[in-house]
This record gives C-alpha cells, sequence and structure tokens, in this order.
C-alpha cells in the first residue's frame, strides 16, 4: 500500500475510534438523540472518506498516465448530506441535527488536526 | 416557506461555488506536480486529500442546514 493509502486508512481508523466513542456515548448517557446522530454523521462520512480516497487515487493514476478523469465527486458527497438531513426530518426524535452535522464533520476535524502536525513536522 | 427555499438556495450556491473554485485550484496544482515528478505522486495525493477535505466541510454542512431550513 502507497502512503497515500496508509495515510486514509489512518484517518478512517480514527473516524471508527471516535464512532466507538459515541456508541459508548449513546450507551450511557442521557442524551441518546445527540449521540445517535453522531453516530449516524459518522457513518455516512465513512462513504464520503471512502468516495474521495477512490476518486483522488484515479485522479493521480490519470495526472501520471496521461488518461481521462471526469469528476471528483463532489455532487454524490454532497448528497450525502442531503440524505443525512432527510433521515433528520423523517425521524427528529431519534437523530439531533447538531449531532448529524457534527458526525458528519468527524473525518474533517480529524484530517484538520493531522494536517497541523504534518505542518508542525515540516 | 418561501424565505426558507430563497436561504437554502443561498446557502447551497455560495458554498458550492466556494468549493468549485477551490476544488479547481487544488486539482490544478496537484496535476502539475504530478506531472512534473511523477515520483512524488503518493504525497501530493495526500496532500490534495487534505486539501479537498477541508474544501468541501464547509458545503456539505451548508446542504445539511439548508435542507433543514427548507422543511
Amino acid at each position: 500500500m502507497t502512503d497515500y493509502g496508509v495515510e486514509i486508512r489512518r484517518i478512517a481508523q480514527w473516524t471508527m475510534y471516535a464512532m466507538a466513542l459515541y456508541a459508548l456515548g449513546w450507551g450511557f448517557t442521557p442524551y441518546t438523540p445527540v449521540f445517535a446522530g453522531l453516530l449516524l454523521g459518522g457513518a455516512f462520512s465513512l462513504y464520503n472518506v471512502w468516495s474521495m480516497y477512490q476518486k483522488i487515487r484515479k485522479l493521480g493514476e490519470a495526472a501520471a498516465s496521461g488518461g481521462r478523469f471526469m469528476t471528483l465527486g463532489t455532487l454524490s458527497r454532497l448528497a450525502v448530506g442531503a440524505l443525512a438531513a432527510v433521515v433528520i426530518i423523517q425521524f427528529p426524535d431519534e437523530f439531533h441535527p447538531a449531532g448529524v452535522v457534527g458526525g458528519l464533520m468527524t473525518p474533517y476535524v480529524l484530517i484538520f488536526f493531522r494536517s497541523l502536525l504534518e505542518v508542525r513536522r515540516l | 416557506m418561501e424565505l426558507g427555499a430563497l436561504a437554502a438556495a443561498i446557502a447551497v450556491g455560495l458554498a458550492a461555488l466556494g468549493a468549485g473554485i477551490g476544488n479547481a485550484i487544488i486539482v490544478k496544482s496537484t496535476i502539475e506536480g504530478i506531472a512534473r515528478q511523477p515520483e512524488l505522486r503518493s504525497s501530493l495525493q495526500t496532500v490534495m486529500f487534505i486539501g479537498v477535505a477541508l474544501v468541501e466541510a464547509i458545503p456539505i454542512i451548508a446542504v445539511v442546514i439548508a435542507f433543514l431550513s427548507i422543511f
């Protein structure tokens, strides 16, 4: 596996650790809708990370070998956000909106802190 | 309802505009870098991933909030 793949795998791993913490919060705290929302958002965000990984890998291959590359998949990732919103609207008692948004942002926050560490290392 | 739809349209539109410009700059720089130095492909892809993730975080929040403001 390339360094890129290892990096993405690490981010997915951290996201799953965060989701494990959310599951603990869902089971052991009274804030069940918030943590259920965080879990839902985390699950959707894992798809987003996977989608970004695949698209950027294919873009790199196309750039190196001179192939064609059409789309980066932004629309499908935005559609995942819309799907999360639809789930919130359908089940307002089970999922808290702030929790779902926080869950969707989990890997992005982790990536942000990871990039800060990279900048510090340089 | 109408104002909610207008707010949603403005939020998603502006966020998508920003994300489009940001992604375009990131992809341009990455492709130029890979074309110049193909051996750096892996590290450039990692940097591109970080950039795309940071750029796309805001439009995803905007889409969720826009949908919630419509319904």
